[in-house]
């Protein structure tokens, strides 16, 4: 048995985590605070949408992403305090006012005959813009002084990510001729260019590109 | 997409067949059937069609759970956080979820039992209380009347998969009688902090309450005398916040219901009813 006396190194030699990072605390805290508010809109509206969804095995996945994604609220909800935000609801914002105006748009529809058009504004727009924003600050933050979010965003990103394919995967089936092709696709482009516009779901650095670097959209 | 979404447009595919509660229970026809002395009207295996009883009130469970479903959504997105806390709408995202693995789970019961969706009708009455423009009286409305009814229920149907042999049913209705206990004190603890320094909203609530509760008794469905389908489970509802004069009234709101019903079907039969000349 080794001598429990002898010195090891600090860090095991598998252990790569590095000290620094993209983020101080309060940019950290920024963005948490952006991504609760998404969140937050993003379970009130399939909350919403649920009873006006013909569709039984539609309405009862979405009934299931409410929860994930009012759960990936709660989680972030927890973080800001220990980010040094002491009243949540403060940094519980939107990134900017274009996306308000993505959100205002991904929410507009109601009637029973669009569920294309609802799914489409979550699973080939919103979610992807999630995993994106949550992936690159698991991959820009530090991983030693801001593993709490990184645990967090592991959590968020396994549900983005299962709910992103499911949600596909309902529209592939729904998607059977030439003018729902069409319908899913427009209303695809409408909402992405919303969306670029707003710069991602934690606005203009959502990716790590700075506003000089970003291309004017419509 | 609006707020407070309208029961008549709740989205359904062509299998659903919608009518209104009332027609239901004030059927002229009731009356000649109440004549018939079947025994206890309790559900039990021994209890003539008890079969095909047990496959209605699951297709009534399934109905129901659906609209539990599409309500805790509309919570979920009706009010801003000044009306309805942050804590309380995850809740009720919490119950989507819950709601909706119990359309899961009545989905496969049915078709375990032998039904097939559609193949007993839908009334709106459910997803109704989950309209009020008050947070506290959907809760009231919805998580004490309504889920409490479900406990009633499900207490029924898992005893009833016991004594009829069938495990299936039990375990499945042990597992949703574990989730209504916890939405039903969901519904009790928010009324108790919503309303801590509102005595006069908390009345209104529970007058609300009282009043889905007498809709929800269905005639005389839930009760606690041999001429009651379904027994108050007091055990349960003890677990989820409701005190032993809570229970008491509920009875006796169940017995009004039962006189109500009784009188206008028999009022209806003798006026010729909706069959009638």
């Amino acid at each position: 048995m080794a001598d429990p006396s002898t010195p090891r190194a600090p860090f095991a030699p598998w252990d790569r985590r590095e000290l620094p990072g993209l983020f101080d605390v309060a940019e950290s805290a920024r963005r948490v605070g952006n991504y609760k508010w998404i969140e937050m809109r993003l379970f009130e509206t399939l909350g919403g949408w649920v009873a006006t969804i013909p569709e039984l095995d539609v309405k009862m996945v979405l009934g299931r992403h409410c929860y994930h994604h009012a759960w990936h609220a709660e989680l972030w909800h927890k973080r800001l305090p220990e980010l040094r935000e002491m009243n949540p609801d403060r940094l519980t914002q939107p990134a900017n006012d274009e996306i308000v105006a993505f959100v205002d748009a991904l929410r507009e529809p109601e009637a029973p005959e669009l569920t294309i058009e609802k799914l489409v504004g979550v699973y080939r727009v919103l979610a992807p813009r999630l995993v994106a924003a949550y992936t690159y600050h698991l991959n820009a933050t530090s991983s030693i002084t801001d593993a709490p979010t990184m645990r967090s965003l592991r959590f968020a990103l396994q549900d983005e990510m299962d709910d992103w394919r499911e949600g596909e995967m309902l529209l592939q089936s729904l998607i059977d001729t030439a003018e729902a092709v069409e319908r899913a696709a427009r209303r695809q482009a409408e909402l992405e260019t919303l969306m670029v516009r707003a710069g991602g779901v934690a606005g203009p650095g959502s990716l790590g590109i700075t506003h000089d670097e970003e291309v004017a959209v419509g | 997409m609006r707020k407070i979404f309208p029961p008549n447009e709740l989205a359904r595919d062509e299998r659903f067949v919608r009518t209104k509660i009332e027609d239901r229970v004030f059927d002229p026809r009731n009356a000649a059937m109440m004549e018939r002395d079947l025994g206890s009207a309790k559900l039990e295996p021994s209890r003539p069609a008890a079969a095909d009883r047990a496959r209605s009130l699951m297709h009534g469970i399934f109905v129901g759970e659906i609209q539990a479903l599409e309500g805790a959504g509309r919570t979920c997105f009706d009010f801003d956080e000044d009306d309805a806390p942050f804590a309380l709408k995850l809740d009720m995202a919490r119950q989507c979820w819950d709601e909706s693995r119990h359309v899961e789970i009545s989905v496969k019961l049915g078709e375990w039992m032998g039904s097939e969706i559609g193949e007993f009708t839908e009334s709106t009455f459910l997803y109704e209380a989950a309209c009020a423009d008050d947070p506290v009286l959907r809760l009231c409305g919805v998580n004490r009347a309504l889920e409490g009814l479900a406990i009633d229920v499900f207490n029924a149907m898992k005893e009833f998969g016991d004594v009829a042999g069938d495990p299936v049913l039990e375990f499945c209705e042990d597992w949703m009688l574990a989730d209504e206990v916890t939405h039903v004190k969901m519904g009790s603890d928010w009324l108790r902090r919503l309303t801590e320094k509102d005595p006069e909203r908390r009345n209104r609530a529970l007058e609300f309450q009282r009043t889905v509760d007498k809709i929800f008794s269905l005639g005389g469905f839930r009760g606690e005398s041999d001429e009651n389908p379904v027994h108050l489970a007091r055990k349960f509802r003890r677990m989820a916040g409701f005190d032993e004069a809570e229970m008491d009234d509920l009875v006796e709101i169940s017995k009004q219901a039962q006189a109500d019903a009784e009188a206008m079907a028999a009022a209806a039969a003798e006026g010729g009813g909706a069959y009638g000349a």
